[in-house]
């Protein structure tokens, strides 16, 4: 049979409403500031076998391969304990299929009398799940043992009726048992509803429609996937991310410790592979990601760098795309590694990786598909953190603080970055009022503020980071702080076609003078110069602040996009005259030259500019550019005579078999040979990037490496690489 | 057209004093009083003895119902002139006198009920220059303006700059990191258009002044004078002309902001200033800064506006009171509201809600869903036990409101909702796009293109003009329907045009069903009202299976704003936050507060009596509450403090109060004796009853016979699969508990309602049409039929 045109549609929204109805219910229910603020949650229907179908707004990393935690039942528990209507199973093993413990997965089988005709579920971030540190998350934790211990798929529902033991035995670990009771059973009423709207479905339309549109939905996901892949250009791309990690096992003087993400992205026609089995080894403990965490974000990383505008359903991405990873290391770790902190480490190099090659493919595409391209967001950063204690009336608290959710989003192929937008991964998580968090934390907040110079430079800026302060407030007891620490040694919010990384994390526990002189500038003058550089140490477990002591954290600026040179003078005055950039570094960083008029107003000097421009591409190439390219003129670049082939990138065409710049013409490679081989580099310590100069050990493992055309001097690549490691093919053409 | 009705009937023993009754027994005495009469008489509880005037200015049109004691004298409907409103207003006004003359020199206005207040009088005065006639019979004049809102839509707004703690500059700018808040579907599948709004201040407009009051109220960093002068100057120098001043805990010690205040008032008295702290004392200082930065934005438009308005009434000969609709569901009177502007943004949707909430209490419905169809959008409202709701974290144009904002609902699915084909699905979808008013649907003639919703209507045979008299061409609409639908789906024109509706009627109905069992509520219990321009076309086809218990098109249906802000109720209502602690902690607190919030609403209820009639406001009803949670809960419940002194026995009486409600909103077993109750909001309105005009329609002299006039016209229309020939009734003909089976229509000059196969309209006492589920519809009997006057 074949569904009506009408009715499939009705139930195509139908079913999007109400799965998004089940969100509603959850933050309901839960009425959670992680929930209904943060909106660290999502919802999704699935397909029998577990392909996620409808798929929530919110946190897409928490669901899109929930199929793997239905496939987990389906294959063990299907005689024991049986899967029967109105049953529903929890877990929140990031070996089975959550991210990290905090995650609680809630899924519910939906049957139309014996018929499993589809299942539903949500996930949804907690603030405790027990574990012997406050919010779960150690670095110390030498393997998972050392971690909370994830509840095994469990009855939690069964025929109807809540069991007690196992909501018991859940509750008992956390130390927060009425939140994730609520949060429970919001997740439980969600299913509920979610499985009586679906039989309602099933009653009105029948239930060889309502199954046949499931697959239909699906198979137009798949189709209109394959059509998106289709039209984007052949290619490997490449792209290596790090982890920062310092156990507790590391000797004192011994080297930090680095982990890289390795992923070979191809796309031949429709299909894509993502292969990360070149990545380092799993760590001893915390930072590793699980296969379900490694195809989470894999897999959400796909729908929001490759798949814009589309449906996103993911269980219709998934016959299109294979990932490819290798047990054992940092991206899939093996049983008991330590994975809780996974989230804010591995998974976010994972999601780098893909946004990188899904950006530099897309890049190479047509005008509307390169409005997808987009640099990185922040990473996660050292500006977030959980701080814990005991407040001034002896009550103890442990929370985030959700500062870090104010970092910077990569640059577009045609605008900023949005600044202190925070997670492309967390669309809808919002940071928390400095009024809500004095309210219920002994804290006060010195400062909030979006910085000036951390969103990384390019032709399109990646939006600014933010900057926060505070100090123990009403409280005689130390502030205990885990600083979630990635990004500290190097920039990790990379840029894309040229353009710079966003300026690194920052977190340091200072006493209030250290603090004034590193921020106490007005940032509306932004006329400081570069700060000497300040080392302070990588933070670990244990870290408290009290009395005038302040913890500065700083969430990380976005990535740019393309040459820095290449920027519009004009957005380069805008932004000095709104905080966002310095005067020092709109020389330094874009070549651009301000001068006061007499009246005291600002404006651009377009002479010495077009002279600072040149002595940059000079000092580039370390002579002059043979191909010089006028970049201080009036308009954007673009308005020049386009250069001859096809596009490859923002600057980089193919023409004749040979790829040449796209500035200035002038052949770099042939095809199939090594592009980067053959571009003018410059090498440079990443503290460039350090905000208020703040260095910690361990940055000098890292190198950021520009890769300019020999000819002009215009800058195609900026990568972030690891010293005595060679530069990576970011990008190869197939032909 | 002529409003004839009985006379009053004589005061039953259950009709309420002239004077202050509680509202519950209003509407009490209301309903009873219907059922033993058959009539919906309503006492006035203002002391008005001219007429009530409402004027809604929508973005077509502006409508204007003139009300009398004894119900709706007539109405007007102009478009509307987005350039200079108030040419609007007073074309409606205009519009809506000439009705009324022309329906005192009736014949039918020489019947005995014409003699009843209003119509003779009015009529009478017409004789002589309309609007002044009318202007001058007139107490009280309502408005609900879209000025505001346009201006913030189309930027037309006041340069601004804004004033906060050194330090927290960002605050707007950070906007809580929102990216996606308020985008549509598509934009929230494309992550390279997340963005944050525009804001109304641009960075170099916001200053920091060096001061810091912690969460207690105590002051860490003191304000200096000079700093503050300093900041201002800068402003003032870059052309600032309306300064929004928020500081971090100015709900905890507002002494800072006032300062501020004043320093500005003396070294820039020509500056605009709007502070945090006095606007809304909510916690939180992201949405707070953000309400503060859009009254500053919208401020100067609004004032002036309100200022011409009310200086060219006056020239035309009005002396009564003029009071503006606001987004809490109150009116105030325009004076007060110069102050807030930020209250006017939303008017014409919530005033809507406000008028079901009047009609509920007169036709005796309690809990009601309210649908208003345009040709844009498609909003949903809850009456729930007699009152409006408001919504948990209201937002316009992205940015968040910390004020009470009545809780509508809105999808862009409308008549003008574009049609089209899913290739890879081969479906069907309607919207998001729509054709707008130009050039709109095909059947509009101006050029469309694109089959719409309406042109689905037309090919039907649904609707053949619109109000304006604009005659639809059928034949553009089949054709497009033919082209981009039937065609390529392979399927008849009628066939694709049945679709287009089933399928808007599903996204509709898909949104009342959200609108309230996702809040909580039995749709069961319900009653639906459905009115808007369209909504009556659409009726039979989205009501059908949600449950509801009642589904009622008002007489208003295409004026029902207009009606709501003539019915809205006057009330002030002050509220103010805590910074968060358990409330059996906070006992001398609340009882402070309470005693403080009362005095301020009360001062600010005289200050709207100066400019009402001598008399008003005798008895007003106050109603304290507090807003609770549960320790670091976000969901706030109000629960209201019974009189009397606020003591621990009352505060533990609230804490019950809100376990027992938090248990009914949020699921049974669902609440705990071990998690704190906090107090985070203290409430106090004072109000007094809305007048009480009945909307009603002018109604025809088969109304005061009971004998139905019998159809005017027949037209052939699509109904089930096939063509049929229905009857047209024009609406004003129809006597009470007159029945008109389907499929049959219902026209007035505004507004026609399709009456679907089985369904029965049943005209009621205020002309509003009640709908109700017959048997089967067999398209070999006979439609249309009249099934007599008796109920």
């Amino acid at each position: 049979m074949t569904v009506d045109p009408f009715v499939l549609e009705i139930l195509r929204h139908r079913l999007d409403s109400i799965n998004d109805d089940a969100a509603t219910i959850l933050m309901q229910v839960s009425g959670s500031q992680i929930a209904v603020e943060a909106n660290d949650l999502n919802t999704v229907i699935m397909a029998p076998d577990g392909r996620v179908l409808a798929c929530g707004r919110y946190v897409l990393v928490q669901v899109a391969s929930m199929h793997l935690f239905v496939k987990h039942l389906l294959d063990d528990y299907t005689d024991n304990p049986g899967i029967s209507p109105d049953d529903q199973f929890m877990t929140n093993d990031p070996y089975i299929g959550t991210l990290h413990q905090p995650d609680v997965v809630v899924v519910a089988p939906v049957f139309v009398g014996d018929r499993l005709i589809a299942w539903c579920g949500s996930a949804i971030h907690e603030s405790d799940v027990g574990g012997p540190t406050p919010g779960g998350m150690s670095y110390d934790a030498a393997s998972i043992f050392d971690e909370a211990i994830p509840m095994a798929p469990s009855k939690i529902v069964e025929g109807g009726r809540l069991r007690r033991d196992v909501e018991r035995e859940y509750l008992v670990r956390s130390r927060t048992p009425e939140l994730n009771r609520l949060d429970l059973a919001g997740q439980i009423a969600a299913n509920r509803m979610t499985v009586g709207a679906l039989r309602g479905l099933v009653d009105r339309y029948g239930v060889e429609t309502v199954t046949e549109t499931i697959e239909l939905l699906l198979g137009a996901a798949e189709s209109e996937f394959r059509d998106r892949l289709r039209s984007l250009p052949d290619g490997r791309f490449r792209h290596t991310a790090y982890v920062e990690y310092r156990p507790k096992t590391l000797a004192p003087d011994a080297r930090e410790q680095i982990y890289a993400v390795r992923l070979t992205c191809e796309k031949r026609g429709d299909r894509l592979v993502l292969d990360f089995s070149e990545s380092d080894p799993q760590a001893p403990g915390a930072i590793n990601a699980t296969y379900p965490a490694l195809t989470n974000f894999s897999m959400a990383a796909v729908m929001l760098y490759l798949a814009g505008g589309l449906a996103w359903v993911p269980g219709g991405i998934w016959p299109a795309l294979e990932i490819r990873s290798r047990p054992g290391t940092v991206v899939h770790a093996t049983w008991p590694a330590g994975v809780a902190m996974s989230t804010a480490a591995t998974c976010q190099a994972i999601r780098i990786c893909v946004n990188a090659c899904a950006s530099r493919m897309l890049d190479g595409a047509d005008d509307e598909l390169r409005a997808l391209a987009m640099a990185s967001c922040q990473a996660a950063g050292g500006g977030g953190g959980i701080v814990s204690g005991t407040d001034g009336a002896g009550r103890p608290f442990a929370t985030m603080t959700l500062d870090e959710l104010t970092g910077g989003g990569g640059a577009r192929s045609f605008a900023d970055g949005a600044n202190s937008s925070g997670y492309t991964t967390s669309p809808g998580a919002a940071s928390a009022n400095v009024e809500v968090n004095e309210s219920y934390l002994p804290l006060l907040y010195l400062r909030r503020i979006e910085l000036v110079d951390s969103g990384g430079p390019g032709r399109y800026r990646g939006g600014v980071g933010s900057e926060h302060v505070l100090r123990a407030h009403g409280t005689t007891h130390p502030v205990s702080v885990l600083s979630f620490g990635q990004g500290l040694q190097h920039p990790a919010a990379i840029g894309v076609a040229g353009g710079e990384p966003g300026a690194a994390s920052g977190f340091a526990l200072l006493s209030a003078e250290e603090t004034d002189d590193l921020v106490g500038v007005d940032p509306n003058l932004g006329a400081r110069h570069r700060p000497t550089v300040r080392l302070v140490p990588m933070p670990t477990a244990g870290m408290a602040f009290s009395g005038d002591e302040r913890m500065l954290a700083v969430a990380q600026g976005g990535g740019g996009y393309g040459d820095p040179l290449l920027r519009a003078p004009h957005a380069v005055l805008d932004d000095v005259l709104d905080g966002l950039v310095s005067m020092a570094r709109a020389r330094s960083d874009y070549g651009v030259v301000l001068r006061a008029a007499e009246s005291g107003e600002l404006t651009v000097d377009r002479a010495a500019t077009e002279v600072e421009r040149l002595d940059q591409r000079r000092d580039r190439l370390g002579g002059d550019p043979s191909r010089p390219v006028s970049s201080a003129g009036p308009g954007p670049a673009d308005a020049r005579a386009p250069v001859a082939g096809t596009r490859l990138g923002a600057s980089m065409r193919v023409h004749d078999g040979d790829v040449c710049c796209g500035e200035c013409s002038g052949p770099l490679a042939a095809i199939g040979t090594d592009l980067h081989a053959a571009l003018h580099r410059g090498e440079h310590p990443v503290d460039r990037r350090a905000v208020h100069g703040l260095t910690y050990p361990g940055a000098e493992q890292f190198v950021l490496r520009h890769f300019w055309c020999p000819h002009c001097g215009t800058q195609l690549d900026v990568q972030i690489g690891r010293v005595g490691e060679p530069a990576v093919r970011t990008v190869e053409p197939l032909s | 057209m002529l409003e004839i009705l009985p006379r009053l009937a004589p005061a039953s023993p259950v009709r309420p004093e002239w004077g202050w009754t509680a509202p519950t027994d209003i509407r009490r005495a209301a309903s009873h009083a219907q059922e033993s009469t058959g009539l919906d008489i309503v006492g006035s509880f203002w002391p008005v003895t001219g007429l009530i005037i409402g004027v809604d200015t929508g973005g077509t049109f502006t409508d204007t119902v003139v009300t009398g004691s004894e119900g709706t004298i007539a109405i007007g409907k102009v478009l509307s002139t987005p350039a200079r409103p108030e040419q609007g207003v007073l074309d409606s006004l205009r519009a809506a006198a000439r009705a009324a003359a022309r329906a005192a020199t009736t014949p039918a206005a020489t019947t005995p009920a014409a003699t009843t207040l209003g119509a003779t009088t009015l009529g009478a005065t017409a004789e002589h220059g309309h609007l002044e006639g009318l202007l001058a019979r007139t107490s009280v004049l309502a408005h609900g303006t879209t000025v505001g809102l346009n201006a913030l839509l189309t930027r037309n707004v006041a340069r601004v700059g804004l004033i906060t703690t050194a330090g927290f500059e960002s605050t707007l700018a950070i906007a809580k990191a929102n990216k996606i808040l308020g985008l549509d579907e598509r934009a929230r599948r494309t992550p390279t258009m997340w963005d944050k709004p525009e804001s109304l201040v641009g960075r170099r407009h916001v200053v920091g002044v060096h001061e810091r009051i912690d969460a207690s109220g105590a002051v860490i960093v003191p304000l200096d004078d000079d700093d503050v002068l300093a900041a201002v100057g800068l402003l003032v120098d870059g052309g600032v002309e309306s300064i929004a001043v928020c500081l971090l805990w100015s709900i905890a010690n507002a002494a800072h902001e006032r300062r501020v205040g004043e320093v500005i008032a003396r070294a820039h008295p020509h500056v605009r200033v709007a502070l945090s702290s006095a606007l809304a004392p909510r916690l939180g200082e992201y949405e707070r800064m953000s309400t503060t930065v859009l009254d500053a934005a919208i401020g100067p438009l609004v004032a002036s506006y309100l200022g011409r308005l009310e200086t060219l009434l006056r020239n035309h000969g009005f002396t009564g009171s003029l009071l503006v609709a606001r987004m809490d569901g109150s009116v105030q009177p325009a004076a007060l509201l110069r102050h807030a502007p930020v209250y006017t943004l939303q008017s014409g949707p919530v005033a809507g809600v406000a008028a079901a909430r009047m009609l509920g209490s007169v036709l005796g419905h309690r809990d009601v869903i309210t649908a208003d169809v345009g040709g844009t959008s498609f909003d949903v409202g809850l009456v729930v036990a007699g009152e409006v709701q408001y919504l948990s974290r209201p937002m316009i144009d992205r940015r968040p409101l910390a004020l009470p904002v009545v809780d509508v609902t809105s999808i862009g699915t409308g008549g003008g909702s574009v049609a089209w084909i899913d290739e890879r699905l081969r479906s069907l979808r309607v919207g998001p796009q729509s054709a707008g008013a130009d050039p709109g649907p095909a059947c509009y003639g101006r050029g469309g293109m694109r089959p719409t919703v309406t042109d689905a209507a037309a090919v039907l045979g649904y609707v053949d003009r619109l109000s304006g008299g604009l005659v639809l061409d059928a034949d553009a609409a089949r054709k497009a329907i033919e082209t981009a639908i039937a065609v390529p789906l392979d399927m008849s024109v009628e066939q694709a045009a049945d679709g287009i509706l089933l399928v808007a009627c599903e996204q509709m109905k898909d949104l009342v069903r959200r609108a309230t069992v996702q809040r909580g509520h039995d749709p069961r219990t319900f009653a639906l009202y459905v009115y808007g321009g369209a909504g009556p076309q659409y009726v039979g086809r989205f009501t059908d299976d949600l449950g509801v218990a009642e589904v009622v098109v008002p007489a208003l249906a295409s004026q029902f704003s207009a009606y709501g802000a003539a019915a809205s109720e006057l009330r002030i209502a002050v509220s103010h936050d805590v910074p968060p602690a358990p409330v059996v902690d906070r006992v001398e607190r609340l009882a402070e507060l309470s005693v403080e919030l009362e005095a301020t609403a009360r001062a600010q209820l005289a200050e709207a009596f100066s400019v009402l009639p001598p008399g008003a406001g005798e008895h007003v009803d106050v109603v304290r509450s507090v807003g609770l949670r549960y320790y670091r809960q976000v969901n706030l419940i109000e629960v209201p403090v019974p009189d009397g002194v606020v003591d621990r026995s009352s505060v533990n009486g609230l804490v019950d109060a809100f376990r027992r409600r938090y248990e009914q909103v949020v699921g049974a077993g669902t609440s705990n004796d071990e998690t704190p109750v906090e107090l985070v909001r203290v409430s106090v309105s004072v109000s007094f009853p809305a007048p009480q005009v009945r909307p009603s329609r002018p109604l025809g002299s088969a109304a005061r016979t009971g004998i139905g006039a019998t159809a005017t016209a027949s037209r052939r229309a699509w109904f089930d699969g096939g063509w049929v020939d229905c009857s047209v009734h024009r609406w004003d003909d129809l006597g009470v508990g007159q029945a008109i089976t389907g499929p049959a229509f219902i026209e007035s000059d505004e507004t026609a309602i399709v009456v679907y196969p089985g369904l029965v309209a049943t005209i009621d006492a205020g002309g509003h049409a009640r709908l109700a589920r017959t048997g089967r519809f067999s398209r070999t009997a006979r439609t249309g039929e009249t099934e007599g006057a008796s109920r």
